[in-house]
């Protein structure tokens, strides 16, 4: 689909004048007129806004003004993202005409960056799947083969910038929902540490798991998108002051002397074969740039996806219980309690009712300690895991996903099969750590994603060792010619 | 594991149709299964822990703020209303 579109080119260019902001936005624009029946990855495309705030940027650089981090450059926000005056429905019937009345703290920080947001990408509903089939309004097909699901949630957020519509999107990230979309489409996904970025103005599925972050095609590109949009916000209790922050300019990658830790249960039995071979030929490029690979054992791994799908369906029943109809989306006729009933059972799709059935059923009477306080204490454990392991390691490295991007319906009424997509992503989530996916290589012509963690708050690894990579490889360059 | 899926479609507020029903009733059973899996973790020694952050009790300056446009997008969005107040169906009686 032409050439590769960063975040770092589009600034440049715009900041030295080879181009207009109007310019990229209507080249953009263009693109997505011409291509995006067949992708699906916007909802709606704010065209008119976009353009205004590209002109805007335009006079700024004509009156010689100092032009912010991200003028000019184009960008996607999840369609559980406020924007206000814009429509947000998290992919779910029940909010299919709700407007914003506030913007997202990361929306808010993006737009003062001078980043052009294009549009709001689809999703699954609530974010609940791994496909980007549950949305309830369309499907994603992923740009590398549109016959495949594009992964998810953020499946439309990757495609976006998989097909080069824009140069960066936002996604949220629960149990792996930006990195799985990444590895499947191709390019690089960040879920960055528990409280380093504000949710305020995300429609929250699990608020303990929650994140939000970038996806771009470059590490460089994220480092830029993060700068924007990290730290602080007092809207958000558990956004936390960094005492570390990271500019993309000062970033000096290397692996050289990187301790990289390679835990066997992140290749279990019926992964992908040829997925798994990429990865080993990752290792080895860390292996020549000096990196120290060191096997290491993480017994508890095997427990984190039971644990996630505990902790998950019991805190969406919990979140979920403020879509009833009555403050926003759509009001049901008939006394309360039926109003409340006809709302929730038409407006929300069979994935998100199967969750909050899951969820409403952990937490009840007679199994909140069975199962909901026993995922905590399994939480917990798992995180000392990891704790010990970064004593050894700076890294751990492994497969992002266990398989490619499958084909659209494939798994759709198989809801496990369907949560195993998640089985690498979710620890990351459970134990509040950094990961981010990077493409290296591909099997049977579909992206193959590597992913890896640090301990919380040291990102900063992640940059130099995930940067490193990429200056030695060429992964991230290619982009799909459909 | 037995899910009495009337009772916990009660405590959801959810009115589930006779095809879920059948659908969530073959699979909310398999998924429990897989989740019960924990049950094999030896947690005697750890605690649980609902968020891992070290961050307690986070406290701000209570100070009023207006958030005029914010407000009346807030109230513009309600499903019904009278004036500016959010009408709701009765909440007694029924």
């Amino acid at each position: 689909m032409s050439e590769l579109l960063t975040v770092k080119a589009i600034r440049d260019a715009i900041l030295e004048g080879s181009v207009t902001a109007e310019e990229v936005t209507k080249n953009c624009l263009a693109k997505i007129a011409a291509e995006d029946a067949k992708v699906g990855a916007f909802l709606e495309v704010f065209s008119d806004r976009a353009l205004e705030k590209a002109r805007a940027i335009d006079a700024m650089k004509a009156s010689g003004e100092t032009l912010p981090r991200l003028a000019g450059v184009p960008v996607a926000i999840k369609d559980n993202m406020l924007l206000a005056g814009e429509k947000a429905s998290a992919g779910s019937n029940i909010l299919r005409d709700y407007t914003s009345a506030y913007s997202a703290t990361v929306v808010e920080r993006l737009e003062a960056a001078g980043a052009i947001i294009l549009g709001r990408a689809n999703m699954d509903e609530f974010a609940m799947g791994s496909s980007t089939e549950t949305s309830a309004f369309q499907k994603t097909h992923n740009p590398w083969d549109l016959e495949r699901i594009p992964g998810g949630s953020s499946g439309g957020s990757a495609a976006a910038v998989a097909a080069g519509f824009v140069a960066a999107a936002l996604g949220s990230d629960t149990g792996g929902s930006i990195r799985q979309p990444a590895a499947m489409c191709g390019i690089v996904g960040l879920k960055p540490t528990y409280g380093r970025v504000s949710r305020y103005g995300i429609v929250a599925l699990a608020s303990s798991l929650d994140q939000v972050g970038p996806f771009t095609h470059t590490v460089e590109d994220a480092m830029l998108v993060m700068e924007v949009i990290e730290g602080r916000d007092a809207h958000d209790a558990t956004s936390t002051e960094l005492t570390d922050k990271p500019v993309a300019e000062l970033l000096e990658p290397t692996l050289k002397g990187l301790k990289v830790g390679v835990p066997k249960e992140y290749f279990i039995d019926g992964m992908d074969p040829e997925v798994r071979a990429r990865v080993e030929e990752a290792i080895e490029v860390f292996k020549q740039q000096g990196a120290e690979i060191i096997e290491i054992s993480l017994p508890l791994s095997p427990y984190a996806l039971p644990t996630y799908y505990i902790l998950q369906p019991a805190e969406a029943s919990s979140n979920l219980a403020r879509f009833d109809g009555m403050r926003y989306g759509t009001r049901a006729p008939g006394a309360l309690e039926d109003s409340y009933l006809t709302a929730r059972s038409e407006g929300f799709g069979l994935e998100v009712k199967r969750r909050i059935m899951l969820g409403s059923f952990i937490l009840s009477a007679g199994y909140y300690d069975a199962f909901y306080k026993k995922s905590l204490a399994v939480r917990n454990a798992l995180r000392k895991e990891f704790d010990e392991a970064f004593k050894q390691v700076d890294v751990i490295l492994g497969p992002t996903t266990p398989g490619t991007a499958w084909k659209l319906g494939e798994k759709f009424d198989d809801p496990i099969a369907m949560y195993l997509a998640d089985v690498f992503t979710t620890p990351a989530n459970i134990a509040g750590l950094p990961g981010i996916s990077l493409p290296c290589g591909f099997a049977n012509n579909l992206p193959v994603g590597l992913q890896l963690q640090a301990k919380p708050f040291a990102e900063m690894t992640l940059y130099k060792a995930a940067a490193a990579y990429q200056a030695v490889t060429d992964w991230h360059t290619k982009i799909p010619q459909a | 594991m037995e899910i009495n899926l009337d009772h916990v479609a009660k405590l959801a507020k959810l009115r589930l149709t006779d095809a879920e029903k059948e659908t969530l009733g073959k699979q909310l059973p398999s998924i429990v299964d897989y989740i019960a899996k924990l049950q094999e973790v030896d947690t005697s020694n750890v605690d649980p822990k609902a968020y891992l952050t070290d961050a307690t009790n986070v406290f701000r300056v209570d100070e009023p703020t207006t958030l005029k446009a914010e407000r009346d997008a807030a109230v513009g969005a309600f499903p019904k209303s009278t004036g500016d107040a959010l009408e709701v169906p009765g909440v007694f009686g029924h």
